[in-house]
Parts: C-alpha cells; structure tokens; sequence
C-alpha cells in the first residue's frame, strides 16, 4: 500500500514538472507583453526595453524556466509585474474565498447528486427516477453563467432574498457568509449534480444487478444491509468523478466569480491573463494543476479504503 | 504515511474537518466595510495603481485624484480653475514662464503645510528620468520649476505650451518634500497614506474588490467631503454591476450597459445621466504607409462612406456624438465644414473611390479589442463591415486583446484598427500623438506633415480660445484634406447613481468626481 502511495506521489510530481513546463511554454508565447499593461499605451520602445530588463523577461526562454522551478521549489513564487504584490499572499488571500465556494458547491454536487441517484436506483420507474432523469437534462443544458444571471435577476434583484454578489467572510456570521456563497455555489454545483446523479444511478443499478447481491438477499440480509453493501461496491467510479469534478469546478469558479463578482482566485486569474502577469497566472493555475492532481490522488486512496479488490490487485 | 486514517469513519471525519479547516482563513483574511455616511462607487476595470504621475486607467483615475490634488483642476464641466493655486498662472509675454502664487490653508494629509518646495519636490521628482514615471513625457516642455517664496512658484518651458495646464488633473498630483525618497515608489502605487491633500485619505486595498478611502478631515475646502468613507468597488461584469446598483449595494455605477442605459435610468430609485466627454474618440487608426490605405481618394471614400449618426444612434444609442475629424462636436474648436467634408455621403464616396488607385475595391483587415472599453468596439465594426460593402470594400475583422492590439497599433503592424481613445480632452493630445512624428502613437497612422506640424507648434503657443480656435480650423482642414486618420465620433461619460446620491454630475473627463458628492 505504501509503496502504491510512494508511486503514485512519485507520478503525481512528474505530471506537475510537465504542466508547469508546458504552462511556462504557452505564457511566454502568447502575444502581448505585461510591460504594455504596466506602462500603458503611450510607453516608448526604450521604456518597455528597460521594463523588460528589469523584470528579466528579456533573458532567454530557458533561463527564466529555471530561475522560476527553482523559486517555486524554495516556496518563492516572485513578484507580480504588474501589480508589484507577492505572488503567494495574493494566492493566499484569494484562495479561501473560491475555496469556500467550490467546496459548499461540491458539498451541494455529492449530496444532491448522490442523493438523487441513489434514490432513483432504488426504484427504477418511480418519483425519484424521473425527477433524475428531469434534473439530469436541466442541469447539463443549463450554462452556469445564464442561471447565475438568471439567479441574480430574480433572487438577489426582485426578491431582494439575497446580495447579487461579493463575498462575506466566515467572521461576519454563518448567515451572511452563506448569503453571499449559495448562489455561486449553486450555479457552480448544478452541472456537476446531474452528472454525479446519473453515474450513481447507472452504478448502483448495475452492482444491483450482481450475483452476490442476489446471494446476499438469499441469505436474508435485510433490504438496508443489502443497500449498503451494494453502494460500498458502487461508489468507486462515483469517487472518481466526484474527484474529478472538484477539479473541474475550479476551472468553472472562473466564470461564476465573474458572474457574482467574487474575490476569489479566479477573479485573480482572469486579471493576470488580460495584464500578461505571468508569474500570478502560472502560480495559480499551478495551484489549480497541484488542487487536480491531489484531488485524483485522494480518490484513488478513498477507492483503496472502500474496496478490498483494489488492494488486493495492489 | 502510519498517521493517515485506516477506516471509513476515521477517513470521513478527517474529510470533513479537512473541509471546515479550509473555511476558517477566508473568516481572518477579509476585514468588514464600516458603517456611516458610505459613498460606494464602481468601476468596470481593476486598477494596478493609485500614483497619478503613472496612471493609465481613465476610471482608475477617481482613486489618485480622490488623495492627490494639483495646482489647476480642468475640472466635470471642461473648465480650467485653480485648485492648490490661489488663482490660474501669470503667464510671461513670451509664454515660456507660468508663476503661480499658492493657497496659504493646504496641509497634506500627514499634517505638514503645504508649499511651494513640494511643489518643485514633485514635478523635480516627475521629470527626472530615472524616475521612470509614466507620464513623464508629457511635461518635458518644463526646464525649470524655482521656488519663488514659500507660496510662490514659477516654471520655466523651453518653449511656448498652453496644454501643460490641462494635462495635471489627469496625470499629476503634488506630494510632500521628500516623500518618494522615505517611501518609494510601492508605497504611491499601493498606500499613498498621508501623501496628498485630497479630500479622501486611502485606507485599504482588498485586490480584485475594493479600495476605501476615508475623510481628511483637515481638507481644505471646508464642509467638504459630505460622506465619511468612499469605497471603489471592482465589477468588470456589465450585468452584475447593473444589479449591485439596482438592489442598493452601491451608490454610483460608470459605463453602464449602452443598449440598456436609458431603460435603466427611469427605474425606481435610479437615476442616470450621459454627457459628451472632450477627449473620448472612437477611432479608425488608418495605416496610411500600407496599401490600400496609403491612397488619400481611398481614405476618403472610406471616411464618406460610414454613416456616423446611425452607428450614434441606432449602435450605441445616444453615447456617441458623430464627427469625422478629431475634434468633439461640443468641442470649442470643433471645425463643422471640415467634419462635412469627411462626412457621410455614399455618392462622394464612390466618386473618391473612382478617383483612388483601387477604383473597384479592396479588402481590409480591421483590428478591434476584445474586450468592450466604454463601448464595444465590436459592434460598430460590424455596421461598418455592411457600409463599406456598399462600394465594394471588404472588410475582415481581426480580434485582439488590448495589450496586443495597442501594441499592433503602435508599432504601425495593422492595417486598419479601431479602438476607443481617450485624451484629456483639450484640442491638442489626440491630434499631437496620431498625426505628428516621434510621438507614441505616430505610427499608427504614419502621417507626418510639416504644415501641419507647423501649425501644432503655433497652437501650443496661444493661450486664447478664439485664437487655439482659429489655428485648429486650419488644422481640421488639412486633416479634412488628407483623412489621415478616421474618426466615427465622440463617446459620452455615462452613470446611474441612486436617488439617495446628491449633488452628482457627470463628469467630461469620464472619470467619476466624487469631492462634492452628498449621500
């Protein structure tokens, strides 16, 4: 098991060096340089030449890779071009606001998505099927951004039940933190609800469906051990998307943080791409790739604990 | 490795102690806005600076003119007046000397008075190039800035420039003696405290959110501030921005929707207005070095061929004023016969077509900017696509980020380019940095005429309208001539402010002037 664990930290690292390679690669060769945004329109070659050499963006692709890997492995993620701020308090201060959304959105996302799923294996035809089948289509044809408008429209501007957007801290009270979280959480879960209530439902109908299920029942188990039994066999793929849906809605936080205008990390990253801040946009979207790789590594190690025959194949 | 939980249960409570652990920084990193007599105002964009003397952002403008002031205002209404100063300069016969006598009741908001020593402190400090300061080119005209008596200041030019005056509200502001040295340059950028002597003293900068600032109490215009905290909210998304204003969690929006700008204005609670700005074009940056622009008859048919008041009217609803020379209709030196001469009329349009080395068309490529900056420059790119169809002309938009496209434009690499420019708004800036040589954007269209460089420098030197007037008629008829540049018109400032909001008014500049505002 360990040496599994050792193996697969060992891939994981590998799988980062690539994408910080790659991300390094692509930021460097886009157009469009930060000394523009930082100087404005009206700067003279000669100032954008001394801009650039001071900031290092003139030294060769190869040597910026290298000073950069290294400072990322001493912690150092450097100084924005742009905004002169360190990278890692700017991270630091943005990441518990998106965190806080993609986590209630994916609390959200396995509860009602589990939830529904389960209900619906249980008895195929009925209520809870349909409606299954009913949120499953709503919710993988409904775009995040227009419900987030829509939400804002009707909620937050005829109902006055809740803000439009920004974000309240934790500190300020449960109540007001949650006003401020359920509609970006909501918009950012509902895609991702459907998805994880269709797998649930097709997983658990098919181990349903086993032979040792129907032993179990032969042996007279009862309908809510059988179910249990039944589900610790199903969720292995369940994990594995919810996994990968944790990942995902990191990518999707950048569009609802717009939308609801939080201060989050996304918010963050967008601004780095219009201003070509090169260092803030590869350290957040390295934080992103460390969030997907650590997040898939966690479902494979849950998997490992739920389901014997994977430690055994081990 | 040994520590990690080894059952279901152990492995769900440490998930789920994992999971309240992540919430509790966000509860110890965001301090609360205060209560009290709040003025929240929003921006469309993300400001990286509050240092007026490197400002780019004409929104952003709001946060250093809120903590810095200068020595004469060019104030909402286009009115130059005296602000640090007692009154406007004296101004030598030869136009090369402005002495300026100072207010005796201005301290900075450190509690030092101000006088004429941090007056030459600053602009020494703006126009030393090491300094690097953004906006330092446009006062190198200044040889000398000599302290007269401690409320006395003179300023000598190496050569006659009236513009200089109208430049300082944008891109200047006065800070103490020795300050730039004690803090460095971050220190303006990011928390200029006590540096100015505005009615706004900064206070906070949560990035990607807010930057509040609180009252100086000691401000010299007494009664004024009339609120006790300003907060600059970002919001970049039109609709969001729209609906904080709407259910009252700000007070004042700039750059409202253009398409939804006058039904907002008549909702409950709200109110709206719109004002041409002096300096805000939407231009046609027109490469007259690459063919098929390199032909004035073609220039020309391009120019007669856009229908300017549709693209006002029917395009961006109102918020533009039509004009076909760089000069705003409201404009003092606004030149009506040559904006005819440029102006639409699709039979001179094919007759210059005619008369043009491509007398059966062409095809263009268009640069516009991705993302919308008072207006979108989108959507009238594509009325112009179907206009200029008419005489045969194709054209290809081309899609670019601003930091790209105005790199495009400026090293004179498009072919056609059109973008939303914004100058001060006195006659010279825009004319001066697209139509004459060794300026920043000189080679957006390559023109370099000695007649009408000629006449600039004889513009700078006069002082009086009714003269600046006359030598910008000249001006506009060369340009009427010529069409080195193409120009669809002038943006108007626009805001929705709430009803509780008082005194607000529009400012020409477009950046929000709050100093006045009562809530």
């Amino acid at each position: 098991m360990l040496r599994l664990i050792a193996g697969r930290i060992v891939s994981s690292i590998g799988t980062l060096l690539f994408v910080g390679f790659a991300l390094f690669a692509l930021t460097r060769s886009g157009p469009g340089s930060p000394a523009r945004i930082v100087l404005g329109a009206d700067a003279t070659a000669e100032q954008i030449a001394q801009f650039e050499q001071a900031n290092g963006l003139d030294r060769p692709f190869v040597a910026q890779y290298g000073s950069w890997l290294s400072d990322i492995l001493h912690g150092d993620f450097g100084r924005s071009f742009v905004t002169g701020r360190d990278v890692a308090v700017e991270i630091f201060n943005s990441l518990p606001v998106t965190l806080s959304i993609v986590l209630f959105a994916f609390a959200i996302a396995v509860g009602f998505g589990v939830g529904i799923g389960i209900l619906a294996a249980l008895r195929p035809g009925g209520v809870f099927d349909r409606v299954s089948r009913f949120a499953s289509v709503v919710g993988l044809s409904i775009p995040a951004f227009w419900l987030g408008i829509v939400l804002i429209r009707f909620i937050a501007v005829d109902l006055r039940w809740l803000p439009p957007g920004g974000y309240v801290p934790l500190s300020a009270g449960l109540s007001a933190h949650l006003k401020t979280i359920l509609m970006p959480a909501v918009s950012l879960a509902i895609y991702y609800v459907a998805v994880l209530a269709r797998m649930t439902q097709a997983s658990l109908q098919e181990t349903l469906r086993g032979d040792y299920v129907r032993t179990a029942r032969a042996m007279g188990l009862s309908s809510r051990q059988v179910v249990l039994y039944a589900l610790v066999n199903a969720l292995p793929p369940v994990i594995n998307l919810a996994a990968l849906s944790f990942g995902y809605m990191f990518g999707w936080a950048l569009i609802i943080e717009q939308v609801f205008n939080v201060p989050g990390l996304s918010r963050a990253l967008l601004n780095a791409i219009s201003q070509r801040d090169f260092l803030l946009l590869q350290g957040i979207v390295f934080l992103f790739t460390v969030i997907f790789v650590v997040a898939n590594l966690a479902a494979d190690l849950v998997n490992r604990v739920l389901d014997p025959r994977q430690r055994v194949a081990a | 490795m040994a520590s990690l939980p080894t059952n279901r249960r152990q492995f769900l409570a440490a998930g789920a102690g994992g999971a309240f652990a992540s919430l509790l920084p966000a509860s110890l990193l965001h301090a609360q806005p205060t209560n009290g007599k709040t003025l929240t105002i929003v921006l469309p964009s993300n400001p990286i600076t509050i240092d007026p003397i490197n400002q780019l952002n004409h929104d952003a403008m709001v946060l250093g003119q809120t903590v810095f002031e200068n020595l004469v205002e060019y104030d909402a209404d286009g009115v130059l007046k005296p602000q640090l100063a007692k009154a406007l300069p004296v101004i030598s016969a030869d136009k090369k000397t402005y002495t300026f006598e100072l207010r005796d009741d201005v301290t900075f908001q450190n509690g030092k008075k101000m006088t004429a020593e941090d007056v030459k402190y600053s602009f020494d400090y703006l126009l030393d190039a090491n300094n690097k300061a953004l906006r330092r080119p446009l006062f190198t005209r200044i040889t000398k800035v000599t302290v007269l008596d401690p409320l006395k200041v003179q300023f000598e030019l190496s050569e006659p420039y009236g513009p200089w005056l109208y430049f300082l509200t944008k891109y200047m502001g006065i800070f103490p003696a020795g300050s730039r040295k004690e803090h460095g340059d971050d220190y303006f950028k990011t928390k200029p405290v006590g540096m100015g002597t505005g009615f706004g003293m900064f206070e906070e900068w949560k990035p990607n959110d807010y930057i509040s600032f609180k009252k100086n109490p000691n401000y010299w215009r007494k009664g004024l501030p009339a609120w006790d905290r300003l907060v600059v909210k970002m919001i970049p998304e039109d609709a969001t921005r729209v609906a904080y204003l709407l259910t009252g969690q700000v007070d004042i929006i700039s750059a409202p929707p253009p398409r939804e700008f006058n039904r907002l204005k008549t909702m409950p609670g709200v109110t709206g207005a719109s004002r041409p700005t002096l300096g805000g074009a939407l231009l046609m940056f027109t490469n007259n070095l690459k063919a098929p622009l390199d032909d004035v008859n073609f220039r020309k048919a391009l120019s007669c061929a856009i229908d300017r008041k549709t693209i006002g009217d029917k395009v961006y609803y109102g918020l533009l004023d039509p004009s076909a020379v760089p000069a705003p209709p409201r404009g003092y030196w606004y030149d009506a016969a040559a904006d005819k001469e440029l102006g639409f009329d699709l039979d001179r349009a094919k007759e210059y077509l005619a008369k043009s080395k491509y007398p059966t068309g062409a095809e263009i490529d268009i640069s516009i900017q991705a993302e919308p900056y008072l207006l979108d420059t989108k959507d009238a790119a594509i009325f112009l696509q179907a206009q200029l169809a008419k005489i045969g002309v194709k054209i290809n938009l081309k899609v670019y980020e601003f930091s790209v496209l105005i790199q495009q434009i400026a090293r004179g690499e498009h072919q056609m380019a059109m973008q939303v420019f914004m100058s001060p708004g006195e006659a010279s800036y825009l004319i001066q940095n697209t139509l004459t040589p060794g300026q920043f954007l000189s080679k957006s269209t390559g023109y370099d005429n000695p007649e009408l460089n000629a006449l600039m420098v004889t513009a700078f030197a006069e002082t009086e309208q009714a003269k600046i007037k006359e030598v910008y008629g000249k001006i506009q008829a060369i340009i009427a001539r010529d069409a080195p540049l193409g120009v669809l018109g002038y943006v108007h400032a626009s805001n929705l402010w709430r009803d509780s909001v008082k005194d607000f008014k529009v400012n020409q500049a477009l950046t929000i002037s709050v100093g006045e505002v009562k809530v």
